[in-house]
C-alpha cells in the first residue's frame, strides 16, 4: 500500500510541474502553450551540458532554469503574443513549430539517443515499506519545494496578488495600476523556470531524451485541463488524479468484471488513460473540476 | 388588441446581485411598431438579449406566435422568425460587404445546394438594396473596413432581408448619418408594410416619434409605461426616470 | 530516377487531398483540427481491415468513408461545448487514443506491425497510380471550390469570422460545423484508402501527429482559405521535403540531420509564415463569391 502511494506521488510529481507552468501561463497569455513541454527538455539537457563542463550539479541546475526561464519570455515577446493576435488555435500551431525546431537543434547536437546524469546510483532502500531510491527521494524533495515556493509567490507577495488580479480582469487591474506587462512577463518567466525544474526532476529519475518534451504533452494537458487551465494550483489535483487513475488502471485486475481470472490492461494502455480522460474531462468538464471556485484577489 | 406575434410573461434576469430585469410581462402585437426606451441601464439591451436566446435568462417564458421559444438557441429562434440586430454590429474582416449581404438571406444555403449546384433565385435584389443604402462604393471592401454607420446600415439591412417575422432592433440610428436616418426610416416602413413587426429601441424621440404608434419604457428592470409616444412627457413616472425626482418635481412646477 | 520522381508525385498528390480537406476545416470553417492525421487513418484502416476480412478495394473505400465519416461526427460533437483550444487540444487527443489502439490491438490492425499485401488499385503501375492519384486531386479540388463558392460557403465563412452574426441571421452553427467535418473528411478518408493501395501496407508509424503538423505547414504556407495555395503548399513541401536526403548525401551528414531537416521545414515554415506572410503564398480571395 504504501508503495502505491509512493508510486502515485512520484507520478504526480513527473507531471505537476510541467502541468502549474502550462496552466499558470495560460492564466495570463491566453492560448495553451505547447512549447512548455519542450522548455521541460531543454532545461535537463542544458543542465546535462553544464554539468559536463563541469559545473555542480545544483548550479548547473539553476543557470539552466534561469536561462529556459529568459528564453520562454523572449519567445513570448517575439513570437507568441503576436500570433495571439490571430487567434488562440494559431498561437498554439506556433507553439508547436518552436516545439518542432527545438527538437530538430537537440537532435543535431545532443543527438537521438536516451543520456543520463551521472550520479552513483544507489540501491533502493527501504522507506516506510516502499521501495525507494535516493534520486526519487531528491527529484520529490525537489518539485515539492518549486511547488510549494511558487503557491507562497502566487498567495503571499505582491507580485503574486497582481498576477492573480490580472487572471482574473486584465483591463480592471490595468485600471488599478497594475503593469500588466511587467506581470506577464513575470509569469512567462516562472513558467519557464517551472517547466524546467519539471524536466530536470523527471530526468534525475531516469533519463533524458528528445522525446521527453512530446510525450509530456498529453498528460500535462490532461492535468491542466482537469485543474482548470488557467488555475496553476488545480493543476496539482489534475496531476493527481492523472497519477491515481495510471496507478489504478496499472495495478487493477479487471478481470472479474469480464468474467476472466485474470485481465491486465495492456501496459501501453497505461500512457493512453490519461488522453482517456483528457478527452472525458473536455467532454463533461472542459474548464476543470473545480470550476465553481471563485477567485479570490 | 390583436393576436401578439410575441409574449412575455414573467422574464427575470440578473447577473449577480444585480436584478437587470425585474419580471417583466410584455406582448407584441402582429404587425405593430414599439419602441423601446428606457435611460442608459435600464435593462433595454438585456430584455432582447434574453429573447433572442443570446444571453440565458432566469426565469419567465416567451411565445414567438403562440409557441414557447426560450429554451431555444438563438440560431433556432431566428429560424423561427424572431431576428434581432445589435447595438454595435461586428463585421467579418474577410468576406466582402456584398459576401456578407448575399449570406444575410439563407434560402439555398445548405450544403445539397452547393453539392449540386442549385442556385435557389434569389428574392433579394443585393446591388439595389446596396445602392440604396449607398453602399455601393463599399461594396467590394472587407465588411470589418466600412465605418460604424455603414455597418449598422448593412446589419439592418441583412436582418430585413433575412425576411423576419419579428425584428427587433438595438439603436439602429446610434452613429448613423443624420441624411441616411430618413432612409432607415423608410427602409423599416416598407418592410413593416410588408408585414414585419418591429421592436426598436431607440434614444432619438424624432425617430420614435416618426416610427412608432406605441412605446414601452424600461426603468431598472421594469416596465414602467405603456403609451404612444406623444403622451410620455406628460408620464409621471417616465419623467421622473429620465430626469430623477427633483428633476421630475422641476418640472411639473415648471408646466 | 524517374520512378523516383513519380512517387514524389504521387505523394504530394496524395498530400494535396489532405491539404485540400484540412483547409476546408482551418481555412474557411476556422476549425483548427489537430487530429487531421486520424481522418487519414481512418481511411487507411478501412482499406487495409477490409483486405484483411477478404473483401475487394471498394467495400474497403466503403468502409473507410464510413470510419471516416463516424470520426468527424466525433469530432464535431466535441466542437459543441469546446473553445478554439480546447478542441484542438480534444482532436489531437482523440488522433493519439486512435494510434494507440492502432498500435496495441493486434488482433484487429495487426499492431505495430499493421497490415500488409494490399493490392495495387487495378494493378496500375507508377503512371497508372499517378492519374489515379491526380484525377483524385483534380475532382476534390473543384467540388471543393463548388462548395466554397456556394451560398453555403458564404455561411462557413460567417460562422468563421462572427459566429454570433451568423447565429442572429439563423445558421445553425453546429450543424455547420458537422457538415464542413463530413464534407472535409472525405478526401481525407479517401486520401488514406489510395495511400494504404499505394503503398500496399498501413501501420500505425502513418498515424503520428507530426505528420498532422505538416499538413498544417502545407496549409498555412499555401495560403489559408485558398484551394489552389493548399495544393500549392502541398507540393511545395513535398519537393522539399523529398529533396532532404538528398542533400544530405551531398554534405555528407548523418541521418539525424534528416530527420532534424523535417521538422525545420515544418516547424521553420510554419512558424516563417505565421509571423511574416500569415495569409500564405495565395492569399484568401475576398469577394470573389457572387450569387
Amino acid at each position: 500500500m504504501s508503495q502505491l502511494v509512493f508510486d502515485l506521488v512520484l507520478r504526480t510529481g513527473d507531471v505537476a510541474l510541467v502541468a502549474v507552468a502550462l496552466s499558470a501561463a495560460y492564466s495570463l497569455v491566453r492560448f495553451p502553450n505547447i512549447a512548455t513541454v519542450y522548455y521541460a527538455t531543454i532545461g535537463p539537457f542544458l543542465t546535462y551540458v553544464l554539468a559536463r563542463v563541469g559545473l555542480a550539479f545544483w548550479l548547473a541546475a539553476a543557470l539552466a532554469t534561469v536561462a529556459v526561464g529568459v528564453l520562454a519570455v523572449v519567445l513570448n515577446a517575439t513570437v507568441f503574443d503576436r500570433l495571439l493576435r490571430s487567434g488562440s488555435a494559431i498561437a498554439m500551431i506556433g507553439s508547436l513549430a518552436v516545439g518542432m525546431l527545438v527538437t530538430a537543434v537537440l537532435l543535431v547536437t545532443a543527438g537521438p539517443d536516451s543520456m543520463r546524469f551521472a550520479f552513483a546510483l544507489s540501491p533502493p532502500q527501504d522507506l516506510l515499506g516502499a521501495r525507494v531510491t535516493a534520486l526519487q527521494l531528491w527529484s520529490m524533495g525537489l518539485s515539492s519545494a518549486a511547488l510549494l515556493g511558487f503557491a507562497l509567490i502566487l498567495f503571499f507577495t505582491d507580485i503574486g496578488r497582481c498576477m492573480r488580479a490580472t487572471a482574473a480582469n486584465a483591463d480592471l487591474a490595468r485600471a488599478t495600476g497594475i503593469d500588466a506587462h511587467g506581470v506577464i512577463r513575470v509569469i512567462t518567466f516562472a513558467s519557464g523556470v517551472l517547466a524546467a525544474l519539471g524536466g530536470i526532476c523527471l530526468s534525475l529519475k531516469g533519463e533524458l531524451n528528445i522525446l521527453m518534451g512530446p510525450d509530456l504533452i498529453l498528460p500535462v494537458f490532461a492535468a491542466a485541463i482537469l485543474g482548470g487551465l488557467g488555475n496553476p494550483l488545480g493543476a496539482i489535483l489534475g496531476a493527481a488524479v492523472i497519477a491515481l487513475t495510471e496507478v489504478i488502471a496499472a495495478s487493477t485486475n479487471f478481470g472479474p468484471l469480464l468474467g476472466q481470472a485474470f485481465l491486465f490492461l495492456p501496459v501501453n494502455y497505461i500512457g493512453a488513460t490519461s488522453f482517456a480522460i483528457l478527452v472525458l474531462a473536455l467532454l463533461f468538464r472542459p474548464y476543470g473540476l473545480f470550476v465553481n471556485e471563485v477567485r479570490r484577489v | 388588441m390583436p393576436e401578439p406575434v410575441l409574449s412575455i410573461r414573467g422574464l427575470r434576469k440578473a447577473f449577480g446581485a444585480h436584478v437587470v430585469l425585474g419580471g417583466i410581462d410584455l406582448d407584441i402585437a402582429v404587425g405593430s411598431i414599439v419602441g423601446l426606451l428606457g435611460p442608459n441601464g435600464s435593462g433595454k439591451s438585456t430584455l432582447l438579449d434574453t429573447v433572442t436566446g443570446f444571453v440565458p435568462k432566469d426565469a419567465g417564458r416567451i411565445e414567438l406566435d403562440g409557441r414557447a421559444i426560450e429554451s431555444l438557441d438563438p440560431g433556432a429562434i431566428s429560424r423561427r422568425g424572431l431576428v434581432r440586430t445589435f447595438q454595435l454590429p461586428r463585421m467579418p474582416a474577410r468576406m466582402s460587404v456584398r459576401e456578407v449581404m448575399l449570406a444575410a438571406e439563407r434560402s439555398g444555403s445548405g450544403l445539397a445546394d452547393a453539392l449540386l449546384g442549385r442556385r435557389a433565385p434569389s428574392a433579394l435584389a443585393v446591388d439595389g438594396l446596396l445602392e440604396r443604402l449607398l453602399l455601393t462604393p463599399v461594396a467590394e471592401q472587407p465588411a470589418s473596413a466600412i465605418s460604424g454607420g455603414q455597418k449598422k446600415l448593412l446589419s439592418i439591412a441583412m436582418a430585413l432581408a433575412n425576411r423576419p417575422r419579428l425584428l427587433c432592433l438595438d439603436e439602429p440610428t446610434a452613429g448613423v448619418h443624420p441624411n441616411l436616418r430618413q432612409e432607415i426610416m423608410a427602409l423599416l416602413r416598407d418592410a413593416n408594410a410588408q408585414g414585419v413587426t418591429l421592436v426598436v429601441v431607440e434614444h432619438d424621440m424624432a425617430f420614435i416619434r416618426g416610427l412608432c404608434p406605441r412605446c414601452v419604457v424600461l426603468d431598472r428592470g421594469e416596465l414602467i409605461a405603456d403609451c404612444a409616444p406623444d403622451d410620455l412627457a406628460d408620464h409621471p413616472r417616465v419623467v421622473e426616470a429620465y430626469l430623477g425626482r427633483a428633476g421630475a418635481r422641476a418640472a411639473r412646477k415648471a408646466a | 530516377m524517374f520512378d523516383f520522381i513519380l512517387h514524389v508525385a504521387i505523394i504530394a498528390a496524395l498530400n494535396g487531398l489532405l491539404a485540400l480537406s484540412l483547409n476546408l476545416q482551418l481555412g474557411y470553417a476556422g476549425l483548427a483540427n489537430f487530429g487531421q492525421i486520424a481522418l487519414f487513418g481512418a481511411g487507411a484502416y478501412g482499406a487495409a481491415l477490409a483486405f484483411s476480412w477478404g473483401f475487394g478495394p471498394f467495400a474497403g473505400l466503403l468502409l473507410g468513408l464510413a470510419l471516416v465519416s463516424l470520426l468527424a461526427l466525433v469530432f464535431a460533437r466535441l466542437g459543441r461545448s469546446l473553445g478554439a483550444d480546447y478542441w484542438g487540444i480534444a482532436t489531437l487527443s482523440i488522433a493519439e487514443i486512435l494510434r494507440t489502439v492502432a498500435t496495441n490491438e493486434t488482433w484487429l490492425t495487426g499492431g505495430a506491425q499493421g497490415i500488409g499485401g494490399l493490392p495495387q488499385l487495378f494493378g496500375f503501375d507508377l503512371p497508372g497510380t499517378l492519374a489515379l492519384a491526380a484525377a483524385a486531386l483534380l475532382a476534390t479540388y473543384l467540388v471543393l471550390r463548388g462548395v466554397t463558392q456556394s451560398k453555403f460557403g458564404l455561411a462557413v465563412r460567417l460562422l468563421r469570422e462572427e459566429p454570433q452574426l451568423a447565429a442572429s441571421l439563423g445558421y445553425d452553427l453546429a450543424g455547420l460545423r458537422r457538415r464542413v467535418m463530413l464534407i472535409s473528411g472525405v478526401p481525407a478518408g479517401l486520401c488514406g484508402f489510395l495511400y494504404a493501395h499505394y503503398v500496399t501496407f498501413v501501420g500505425p508509424d502513418q498515424l503520428f501527429a507530426s505528420e498532422t503538423f505538416f499538413i498544417w505547414a502545407m496549409v498555412v504556407i499555401g495560403g489559408l482559405a485558398n484551394h489552389s495555395g493548399a495544393v500549392l503548399g502541398a507540393v511545395a513541401l513535398q519537393i522539399l521535403s523529398a529533396s532532404i536526403p538528398f542533400a544530405k548525401d551531398a554534405l555528407g551528414l548523418t541521418s539525424e540531420y534528416v530527420a532534424a531537416a523535417r521538422l525545420t521545414l515544418t516547424g521553420g515554415g510554419l512558424l516563417l509564415f505565421l509571423l511574416l506572410r500569415p495569409q500564405g503564398l495565395l492569399p484568401e480571395r475576398i469577394g470573389s463569391v457572387r450569387a
